[in-house]
């Protein structure tokens, strides 16, 4: 029998330019692969993705909206770039975010019959606070009793939903509100101001903005930066380096978190004004595919950030247009992932065919 | 049975490099071959060439004066070529007969009785239903000469057999391969060890950048006339003066310091006890997995154990982690220089960043100073002889040598009063590890202290000024160098005591 000879070899010098295309390459392979399933589904594929990727920002409703959904996925992501940069491997942001929404919120209806400047500053840094305390739950479980962060992250996503829906549907619920599992809409001053008249996209853009010129100072021009960088590539360097493994985990942890707590406060004082069961559609798991996307950087995160956004607005346009579940947005996400571990895979590495052997067992 | 090997005009092109250049020599039964040469002389290409796991660009091997074609491993087991490598390709949850019965295709009844006429012949003692796990490295290597032998080799090639045996097992080897020379199995025997080839070979070819540069019989060299044979150039043998510490101000003390370990795979380190003076270079021997590399991690404040345990110039410095432990002037290089005391994707300069001593200025207020780090890179490079100038260059693509130039060059610079190295020419070539050791044995001349941690005994009695031996996390009691031979380190190394 003649079986032919495979060997996977690890490619040393990936040009940086090609590094940073290939998640273009993985877009344009996932429109081709979503191109597929429309033409199964019978539609006419270049008809289904126009109404998927056109048509959603065609007006400047459509750009409003596609900015008001990349606003918290570009700052999750970032603060997640912080964790999976130096190895550890955050999954709960979305638990974060909720918390940070929690406790964002708890302080807004604290405020409802009060006016003032100070309000929305007092609530943005209350639910950044909120994501950064749930976030170090996994942290000092993994430094202090090595847990698996993965794991504690994951659950604790649960533990912030579940403690939402009794928070909304008991104590915190609408007292004039028919029991309907919401609180109060918060007073005025506790709103991000809207930018402009008619549209839905919110002051949250500049703390978003804001937070990924500082993260890119941080990341490239700092010590903890370059500190982050080295336990990333290797932790042995970093242990013989002497650089202090344990704090730097729970500062990644806390950077990540905060930014998620950000996030969730900027949905519940943005375009939702109020706490409900579901004040996100899955941004906290959303990120970790636009981190990735975005190559952990800084700049590719923002880009990142619009496409994986545009996803969410396609879905819902397609849901209306061509009458499919709005989950399709989630399975371009899934393909967006697929199709970039895919080839970034055949960027590290490189398929050698041997030839045929015969195999004289 | 007469054999006949020849190899005729074998070139093989790398990209970039030549590894065998044109290559011809002639081998005949009953008498063992050394084929000598740096790391990169292009002997392990020839090895390859021959054992089917590499084809060559041009060129044929003659056997018996019959052109062979050599296009897998299989087919040099067909034409009777054996070869036992340097890493053992033995399962070890397996026994060791079941290793062998693996490759064989032989019944197990049949094949039990001829490893038993080999093992009584060559005098091996093997249990043979034992897992390999639970043999020494020399036993292991038996393992893969029995392998060998089962299939009546003519040919038998051993490339760099000794690197992991100690001095007896090592005298053991050579009698082995003495007897099957005598048996007339012809043997290619790959070392870069010269004082092996004069005491087991007949004929010596040494090789230099892919081409055969010289084939004589060793009765006719001495150790000098082959490295600089090897070398192709003069080398100025270095010896390092004979000092007296006694009355040199001590710089380190451990005292009665114990690790236990919750890694099953790491070595527990017992009631250690050693002192190092002003000047003085320690080396420490032993067979690599013996508790090297916790005690290099223990030196470095990778491993943190009690304050009082390690005392460096009347300071506790055992809690302190290894940045911590550099503004008290101590210096590491480990021996693992690839991919932790250099990060292969980083650039040059970056990794010179990893040693962050205080007076560095390289992070100001928290922030990069590039400008600072560069200037700094720059001098290591110059100052020690690295292969280039440029910092930008990602440390993947520097050879060995240069990046354990780079790596002793960016502990050094800080003027340390220790260096601790371990296992710190490895794998170099001639010329990189003469230039290291030089560089060594100046920091003692300038009165800093250094401790050695090596595998090669020949290093550490050229360096050492005092030695012992590490030995299932034990150390043995300190000797002077000059009291030492290579023959009392091989006993302590083996676990055995000298008087």
């Amino acid at each position: 029998m003649e079986v032919q000879l495979i060997k996977i070899e690890k490619r040393n010098d990936v040009s940086r330019s090609i590094y940073f295309l290939t998640p273009v390459l993985a877009i344009f392979l996932t429109l081709f692969g979503g191109g597929i399933i429309f033409y199964i589904l019978g539609f006419n594929p270049i008809e289904a993705l126009k109404f998927f990727f056109i048509t959603p920002i065609s007006d400047l409703y459509g750009l409003s909206e596609l900015l008001v959904k990349a606003t918290p996925l570009c700052l999750i992501a970032i603060g997640l770039s912080f964790c999976f940069k130096s190895n550890n491997w955050n999954i709960g942001a979305e638990g974060q975010l909720i918390f940070g929404g929690i406790v964002g919120g708890g302080v807004a209806l604290l405020f409802y019959n009060h006016d003032g400047f100070y309000v929305l500053p007092i609530i943005i840094l209350s639910g950044a606070i909120g994501g950064m305390l749930f976030a170090m739950i996994p942290a000092i479980l993994k430094t202090y009793f090595n847990t698996n962060e993965i794991l504690v992250s994951l659950m604790l996503v649960y533990v912030a939903k579940l403690l939402l829906d009794y928070l909304v549907v008991g104590p915190w619920s609408n007292p004039e509100g028919f029991n309907f599992p919401e609180t109060r809409q918060f007073s005025e001053s506790a709103r991000m101001p809207i930018l402009f008249d008619g549209l839905r996209i919110h002051a949250g853009i500049f703390i978003t903005l804001i937070t990924v010129f500082l993260s890119w100072l941080i990341l490239y021009k700092t010590y903890l930066g370059f500190q982050i960088k080295v336990s990333g590539l290797s932790l042995k360097t970093a242990k013989y380096a002497g650089y202090k493994g344990k704090t730097m985990i729970i500062i990644v942890f806390m950077v990540s978190g905060a930014c998620a707590g950000l996030a969730g406060v900027g949905e519940i004082t943005g375009p939702i004004g109020q706490l409900h069961r579901n004040i996100s559609p899955d941004y906290g798991f959303t990120a970790i595919i636009v981190a990735f996307l975005g190559r952990l950087n800084p700049v590719g995160i923002i880009f990142a950030s619009l496409i994986v956004a545009l996803t969410y607005l396609g879905a819902e346009t397609a849901q209306i247009f061509l009458q499919v579940p709005k989950y399709t947005g989630q399975v371009f996400q899934g393909m967006i992932l697929f199709f970039l571990l895919g080839s970034d895979y055949l960027l590290f590495f490189k398929i050698k065919f041997l030839g045929l052997k015969k195999n004289e067992l | 049975m007469n054999t006949k090997l020849k190899v005729s005009e074998i070139s093989k092109i790398y990209p970039g490099c030549i590894a065998n250049d044109k290559v011809s020599l002639e081998f005949g039964s009953g008498k063992i071959y050394a084929l000598l040469g740096e790391n990169g002389a292009g002997k392990s290409t020839l090895v390859k060439i021959l054992s089917g796991v590499v084809k060559p660009d041009e060129g044929e091997v003659f056997l018996n004066d019959e052109s062979i074609k050599l296009n897998s491993p299989l087919d040099a087991k067909k034409n009777n070529i054996g070869m036992v490598f340097q890493h053992f390709n033995l399962f070890e949850t397996l026994s060791v007969f079941e290793n062998l019965s693996i490759d064989s295709d032989k019944k197990d009844k049949d094949l039990r009785v001829l490893v038993d006429s080999i093992l009584k012949k060559y005098n091996f003692k093997i249990d043979l239903d034992i897992p390999v796990l639970n043999l020494s490295a020399g036993q292991k290597q038996k393992v893969e000469i029995i392998r060998c032998l089962i299939r009546n080799p003519k040919v038998l090639i051993m490339d760099e057999p000794t690197s992991v045996l100690t001095e007896q097992e090592t005298d053991d080897l050579f009698i082995s391969l003495k007897q099957f020379s005598k048996d007339g199995i012809l043997i290619i025997y790959i070392t870069h060890k010269l004082k092996e080839v004069l005491s087991l070979c007949d004929e010596v070819a040494v090789m230099r950048k892919g081409k055969v540069v010289s084939v004589s019989n060793t009765i006719d060299e001495k150790i000098e006339s082959l490295a600089n044979k090897m070398v192709g150039e003069n080398l100025n043998t270095i010896k390092k003066k004979i000092n007296n510490f006694k009355n040199s101000k001590e710089i380190l003390k451990i005292s009665n310091l114990s690790f236990k370990s919750d890694d099953p795979y790491e070595t527990n380190l017992n009631n250690l006890n050693l002192s190092l003076k002003k000047g003085e270079c320690l080396g420490i021997a032993g067979i690599s997995g013996n508790g090297q590399n916790e005690l290099f991690q223990i030196l470095s404040g990778e491993i943190i154990t009690e304050g009082t345990s390690i005392m460096f110039r009347n300071k506790e410095i055992g809690k302190l982690n290894p940045r911590e432990r550099r503004e008290y002037l101590m210096a590491f290089s480990p021996e693992d220089r690839i991919s932790q005391a250099a990060v292969p994707e980083l650039k040059i300069y970056e990794n010179v960043a990893l040693n962050n001593f205080k007076s560095s200025n390289f992070f100001e207020k928290g922030l990069v100073n590039e400008k600072k780090i560069k200037e700094h890179s720059k001098k290591i490079l110059s100052n020690f002889s690295v292969n280039t100038d440029n910092v930008e260059l990602k440390s993947q693509f520097l050879s060995g040598g240069n990046l354990q130039k780079l790596i002793i060059g960016r502990e050094l610079i800080t003027s340390p009063e220790l260096l601790v190295c371990f296992n710190p020419t490895w794998g170099l070539d001639v010329g990189a590890i003469n230039y290291i050791h030089e560089t060594l044995i100046q920091i003692n001349e300038q009165g800093k202290s250094s401790i050695l941690i090596s595998t090669d005994n020949d290093e550490l009695l050229k360096l050492s000024d005092r030695i012992c031996v590490i030995y299932k996390g034990k150390l043995s009691k300190i000797m002077n160098a000059d009291t030492v031979t290579a023959e009392k380190l091989g006993i302590l190394m083996g676990g055995g005591s000298i008087d």
